[in-house]
C-alpha cells in the first residue's frame, strides 16, 4: 500500500562514458615528473646516489641499497666509517630537525654487504680491449681500477708496500678503520677482475716500462712523504704518520708520559689518539686557533673527550733532546687577518719564547708526494680536471688522488679515481675532444660529484640538475622525527684500546633512520600525485608513473602534494 | 523494553534497530551523544554498520551522500553551526533523490555563542528539500527516527529527526525500547530505486540545463507532496505494529476551542499541563502540535485551525524581517480560507531560555486581551531590565 505512494523520480543519469569529454584540452600548463638532485648527492665526492639509497633501505632492501652504493662507490663499509660526509652538512632535513645520518646509514648499509659476501656488479658495457696499468693501491688507484673494470677496461694495479690499502691500511688507525673491514673490500674489487700486485715499488725507469706496456699509466702513489717542520732539532721528532705506519705492522716503540703531537690536521688526531690507546698522555701543540684546525670536527671532539688535551696558538720553534725526553720550544702566537687561502693567520704574539718538556714529540703536520714524479709536471696537453689530471699523448697518463685533489679525503680519492677512469674510457672511444664533455657531463648537480651511472646514460642521466632546496619539500607530510643515536663506546672505554669506537646501527635503527629522509628530487612511490589527482589521470607502468595528458586539466594539486618535488608544472606551448 | 533512555540515545537506539549500513558523524553539542552511542554500537558489533569519522559536518553529509548513493541506509547526525557548515550538501541530498536520515539537535547559532536549543538550525534549512519532523520527547524521538527512514526510503527525499537541545537530548525519561524482530517487521531492508553499481556503470547527476531542470526540480516537488499521505500511510502502520499514533499534526481538545494554542517539540509537553489546567478552568482552549513542518501539512491545518476563532502560535524561532516562522506558514495555510481565524504569533524561549507554564499562561492571556492581533510577532519574556 505505501508502495503505491512512492512518487516518479527523475534525476539525470548518463550512460555515455566522460571519456568522451577530454578535459585535458582546458589545460595551460602540465605536470611533468622532473627528478632533481638531491643535495647530499651533490656534495658527495664520490656521487653517491644518496636519496636513491636510504629509499631502499628504508624498504628494508639493504642488499639493493648496497647494490646502488657500489654503482659509484665501492667502498660502502670503509667510508661509512672514514668520510667526513659532506652530504649530512648538505642535507635539507637539517632545517626541519637533523640531518639524516647518512655516513651511520652508509656504514649499516656496507656491512650488510659484506655480511652477505655479496659480489660486484659485473660491467654493463662492451669491453674496450684497453689495458691500464695504476701505481698505488690507496683508494685512489681501487677505485680507478675498479671503475676502469666496470667500463669494460682491464686494470692492473702496482704497489710498493707487502699489502694494498694505501692510507687507509697504514694512515688511518684501526680504532676508526678495522682492517678486516678494509681487506674484505679490496677483495672484492680483486674478485671483480682488479689486478693488485704489492711489493712492486715503481721508479721512473719501471713507469717508463709500463706506460709501454699498457694503453695507460695512472698514477695515484698519494702523499707518502712527511711534510718538514723545518726547525732546528727536527731530528728529535717523530714522524706521526711512520709512527701509524709502525702500530699497523707492530713495529711502534713504545711511548708513555706526557707526549706531544704537532699539528692540527687529522694526521695529529690519528696520532693523538693512536699515542692515548698506547697508554701515553698526548698534548697536540697547534699554531693556529682550534677552530682553525683542518681535521674533521667530529674528530677532534672524539679526541678531547678520550683525553687528548689541545693547545693552540703555540708554533714550535725548536727541539732538542733533553735526557730521555724533548724539549720543545714553542712561540705563543695571535690571530691575525684573514690569508690568502680564506683562513684566519696566526702571526707570533708579543711573547717570549716558552720551553715545554715532553717524553717525545710527534709530528702530524700533513704530507707530500714522495718523489717528484708522483706529481703531474705542466706539460703541453695536460688537461687538469676537478679531480684529476689526465695528459692524452703521446701515451694516456694520468693523475689520481691526494696529489691533486683539491682536498684530501677518501671520498675524494674516490671520485678521483672515478672521473680519471670516466676520462680514459672517453679517450679510447671518442678521442681527446671528448675527454672535457664526458666528464662535464656526469656531474651531479653543480657540486663535486660525479656519477657513473650518468656516464653510462642510467635513470640519473635524466635527472635534472637543479638542487632541491628545503623550500622545495612539502613538510607536511613530515613529522620531526628524531635522529638516531649512532652506538659509540664511552670515551673511556674507546681509549683503552684499539676495538673500533663506533659501532653500526642496528637494523631497527638503520630503517627508522632511512625513513627520515626527503629523498630529496626523486619519487618513491608515495603515490601521493595519484591519490590526489581530482581526475585520476596518474598512471602507474612499467616505465613508472605518467600523466594521462587527455584528461589533465592542470590543476597542479599532484605537485604541490609530492612531497619531494619530484615534479613540476610546466607551462604548455601553445 | 521500557529503558530510561535520555533523548540522544533514543535516536541511537533507533539507528541500530534501523540496521544503518553507513553512518558518517562528526561531533557539536548537543548531539555527540548520539553519534557517540552509535560508534560505540558500531565499535561492539551491535550495529554492523561503516562508521566514517570525518573533519567537518560538510564532510559527514557528504559521505553519506556517498554512500546513500551505492544503496544503503545510511544516517548522520548534527546540531547548529554544523548543520550550517552542511547547508550546500543539503541540497545535494535531496536533489539527489537519497533517503539518508538525519538526527538534528534544535540549538541556536552564535554569536551569542550559545549551546542551548532553539529552532534556528533547523529551520534555516527550511528550503533544502528535506522532510522535516519534530520530536516532542526521547519516545517520539525513538519512533519517530523509525518512521523517518521508512518515510524517506518512500519518497526518496532525506529526512530530518528534530529533537530540543538538552530539554529532550540530555533528559533522561523511560523509553520504550521495541525488539529488533517488532522494528523488522515495520522497517524492511532499504531497497534501493537506483544505486552506484560498478557492474553497470553509470554517472549519477551530470550537469542539467535549464531544458531540464524544472522538471528536475518539479519531482522533488511531487516528492514532498507524496510524503504527506505517505506520512500518515507509514504513522498508521506504525501504530498497528507498535501501538504508539503519530501524527502529521496532532490535536488537543481543537474542536470546541475559542483559542487553539500551536507548538512544536517539547514546548508542547507544557502547554498539555496548561492548557489542561484552562479546560478545569472553563476556560476553551485547544492545543495543536505540529511535528512535520515539511511537508507543511497546510490541509490539515486549515482542517484544524479554520474553524477557531483564534489562533496563538508559539514559535522558539524568528525570521528576522518577518517573524515567527510557524505562524507565518500558518498564516499562509489558512489564507485561501473565506474565514480565517486571528492568528497571533508570539517568540519565545529563544537561546535556551526556558518556555514555562507561566510563559504560556501569559501568551494565551495574551491572546484573549488582544482583540486584533498585532502584524509584528510579538516576544513574550523579554527582560525589561536589559536594554540595548
Amino acid at each position: 500500500m505505501i508502495a503505491s505512494l512512492r512518487p516518479t523520480l527523475l534525476f539525470p543519469v548518463t550512460r555515455t562514458s566522460t571519456e568522451a569529454n577530454c578535459t585535458g584540452s582546458w589545460r595551460f600548463v602540465r605536470p611533468v615528473y622532473r627528478f632533481k638532485t638531491a643535495p647530499c648527492s651533490a656534495a658527495c665526492p664520490a656521487g653517491i646516489d644518496i636519496p636513491t639509497v636510504e629509499m631502499l633501505a628504508s624498504r628494508g632492501q639493504a642488499h639493493d641499497a648496497w647494490a646502488h652504493i657500489c654503482r659509484e662507490n665501492p667502498f660502502p663499509a670503509v667510508c661509512g666509517r672514514v668520510c667526513f660526509h659532506p652530504c649530512e652538512d648538505a642535507c635539507n632535513r637539517a632545517e626541519l630537525d637533523a640531518p639524516i645520518a647518512i655516513n651511520a646509514l652508509e656504514r649499516y648499509i656496507g656491512d650488510a654487504g659484506l655480511m652477505a659476501h655479496s659480489p660486484l656488479a659485473t660491467p654493463e658495457v662492451a669491453p674496450l680491449q684497453r689495458q691500464v696499468a695504476i701505481v698505488g693501491a690507496g683508494p685512489a688507484g681501487l677505485a680507478a681500477g675498479y671503475f676502469l673494470t666496470q667500463l669494460g677496461m682491464a686494470a692492473e694495479i702496482f704497489e710498493s708496500a707487502e699489502e694494498p690499502g694505501g692510507v687507509l691500511r697504514w694512515g688511518i688507525p684501526s680504532y676508526r678503520l678495522p682492517k678486516s673491514v678494509l681487506a674484505a673490500e679490496i677483495t672484492r674489487i680483486e674478485k671483480a677482475g682488479v689486478g693488485i700486485h704489492c711489493g712492486r715499488a715503481i721508479t721512473p725507469e719501471s713507469l717508463n716500462e709500463l706506460a709501454a706496456r699498457y694503453d695507460a699509466v695512472l698514477v695515484g702513489a698519494g702523499l707518502a712523504a712527511t711534510l718538514r717542520l723545518n726547525i732546528s732539532g727536527e731530528a728529535s721528532i717523530v714522524d706521526g704518520l711512520a709512527f701509524l705506519k709502525q702500530v699497523q705492522t707492530g713495529s711502534a716503540p713504545v711511548v708513555s708520559g706526557e707526549v706531544a703531537v704537532i699539528g692540527g690536521g687529522n694526521t695529529a688526531i690519528d696520532v693523538a689518539r693512536t699515542l692515548l690507546r698506547q697508554g701515553a698522555r698526548p698534548t697536540i701543540v697547534y699554531r693556529r686557533r682550534r677552530q682553525d684546525m683542518p681535521a674533521f670536527g667530529h674528530e677532534i671532539a672524539a679526541a678531547e673527550a678520550e683525553g687528548v688535551r689541545i693547545v693552540e696558538l703555540m708554533a714550535p720553534v725548536s727541539a732538542a733532546a733533553d735526557g730521555d725526553g724533548v724539549r720543545l720550544e714553542v712561540q705563543p702566537m695571535t690571530a691575525a687577518e684573514v690569508g690568502s687561502d680564506g683562513r684566519v693567520r696566526a702571526v707570533p704574539a708579543k711573547q717570549a719564547l716558552q720551553a715545554m718538556r715532553f717524553n717525545a714529540v710527534f709530528s702530524g703536520i700533513g704530507a707530500e708526494v714522495a718523489e717528484p714524479w708522483h706529481r703531474p709536471a705542466d706539460e703541453a696537453g695536460t688537461i687538469r680536471l676537478s679531480h684529476c689530471v689526465i695528459r692524452c699523448a703521446p701515451r694516456a697518463m694520468g693523475y689520481i688522488g691526494d696529489p691533486v685533489t683539491a682536498e684530501n679525503s677518501v671520498a675524494h680519492a674516490i671520485g678521483s679515481g672515478k672521473q680519471a677512469a670516466i676520462a680514459l674510457h672517453a679517450l679510447f672511444s671518442e678521442g681527446p675532444e671528448a675527454v672535457v664533455p664526458a666528464v662535464a657531463r656526469c656531474r651531479v648537480g653543480a657540486g663535486p660529484a660525479l656519477s657513473l651511472e650518468v656516464y653510462l646514460d642510467g635513470e640519473r642521466s635524466r635527472r635534472n640538475g637543479r638542487v632541491v632546496t628545503f623550500a622545495d619539500i612539502n613538510t607536511d607530510y613530515f613529522p620531526r622525527a628524531e635522529r638516531c643515536t649512532i652506538p659509540a663506546l664511552t670515551p673511556a672505554a674507546a681509549a683503552s684500546g684499539f676495538e673500533e669506537a663506533v659501532a653500526t646501527l642496528d637494523s631497527r635503527e638503520a630503517l627508522a633512520e632511512a625513513a627520515r629522509c626527503f629523498n630529496c628530487g626523486i619519487c618513491n612511490d608515495c603515490d601521493n600525485c595519484r591519490i590526489f589527482c581530482p581526475e585520476q589521470t596518474i598512471r602507474v607502468g612499467e616505465g613508472g608513473r605518467s600523466v594521462d595528458l587527455d584528461y589533465c586539466k592542470g590543476c597542479g594539486i599532484c605537485t604541490v602534494e609530492c612531497p619531494r618535488c619530484a615534479m613540476d608544472m610546466e607551462e604548455e606551448s601553445a | 523494553m521500557r529503558q530510561v533512555l535520555e533523548g540522544s540515545h533514543a535516536i541511537s537506539e533507533a539507528v541500530r534497530l534501523a540496521k544503518v549500513q553507513v553512518v558518517a558523524g562528526y561531533p557539536i553539542t548537543p548531539q555527540t551523544h548520539i553519534i557517540e552511542a552509535i560508534s560505540q554500537h558500531c565499535a561492539d558489533g551491535s550495529l554492523k554498520a561503516r562508521f566514517i569519522p570525518v573533519e567537518s559536518e560538510h564532510s559527514s553529509m557528504a559521505a553519506v551522500v556517498g554512500a546513500a548513493a551505492t544503496g544503503v541506509r545510511t544516517f548522520t547526525a548534527t546540531s547548529s553551526h554544523g548543520l550550517a557548515l552542511m547547508h550546500e550538501m543539503l541540497h545535494w541530498a535531496s536533489a539527489a533523490r537519497l533517503p539518508i536520515v538525519m538526527g538534528e539537535v534544535n540549538r541556536a547559532l552564535g554569536p551569542g555563542w550559545n549551546i542551548w536549543t532553539d529552532q534556528s538550525d533547523s529551520l534555516s534549512q527550511r528550503d533544502t528539500g528535506w522532510i522535516q519532523l519534530y520530536c516532542e520527547d526521547g519516545q517520539d524521538a525513538l519512533d519517530t527516527t523509525l518512521i523517518a527512514f521508512r518515510l524517506a526510503e518512500t519518497v526518496n527525499l532525506p529526512a530530518m529527526v528534530v529533537i530540543d537541545a538538552f530539554y529532550v537530548s540530555h533528559t533522561f525519561e523511560p523509553v520504550d525500547v521495541p525488539e529488533q524482530e517488532t522494528v523488522d517487521r515495520f522497517l524492511p531492508p532499504l531497497a534501493p530505486r537506483f544505486r552506484i553499481d560498478v557492474d553497470h556503470p553509470q554517472a549519477l547527476y551530470p550537469m542539467v540545463g535549464p531544458a531540464f531542470f524544472m522538471e528536475m526540480r518539479h519531482s522533488i516537488q511531487d516528492g514532498m507532496a507524496a510524503a504527506g499521505p505517505a506520512f500518515d500511510a507509514i504513522a498508521d502502520e506504525f501504530e498497528s505494529v507498535f501501538g504508539r499514533r503519530y501524527s502529521a499534526v496532532e490535536t488537543v481538545g481543537c474542536q470546541d476551542a475559542d483559542l487553539v494554542l500551536v507548538t512544536t517539540g517539547s514546548v508542547t509537553s507544557t502547554a498539555r499541563l496548561v492548557v489542561a489546567q484552562q479546560r478545569q478552568q472553563g476556560k476553551r482552549v485547544g492545543l495543536c502540535k505540529i511535528k512535520q513542518f515539511r511537508p507543511f501539512p497546510a490541509e490539515t491545518i486549515r482542517a484544524v485551525l479554520g474553524p477557531a476563532p483564534r489562533v496563538a502560535v508559539i514559535d522558539r524561532n524568528v525570521s528576522f524581517g518577518s517573524g515567527g516562522i510557524f505562524a507565518r506558514e500558518i498564516q499562509g495555510a489558512l489564507c485561501p480560507l473565506d474565514q480565517r481565524p486571528a492568528v497571533y504569533s508570539y517568540i519565545a524561549g529563544l537561546g535556551g531560555r526556558d518556555i514555562t507554564p507561566e510563559t504560556i499562561a501569559e501568551v494565551l492571556r495574551l491572546a484573549e486581551e488582544t482583540p486584533v492581533p498585532e502584524a509584528e510577532s510579538r516576544w513574550v519574556g523579554l527582560n525589561p531590565e536589559i536594554k540595548p
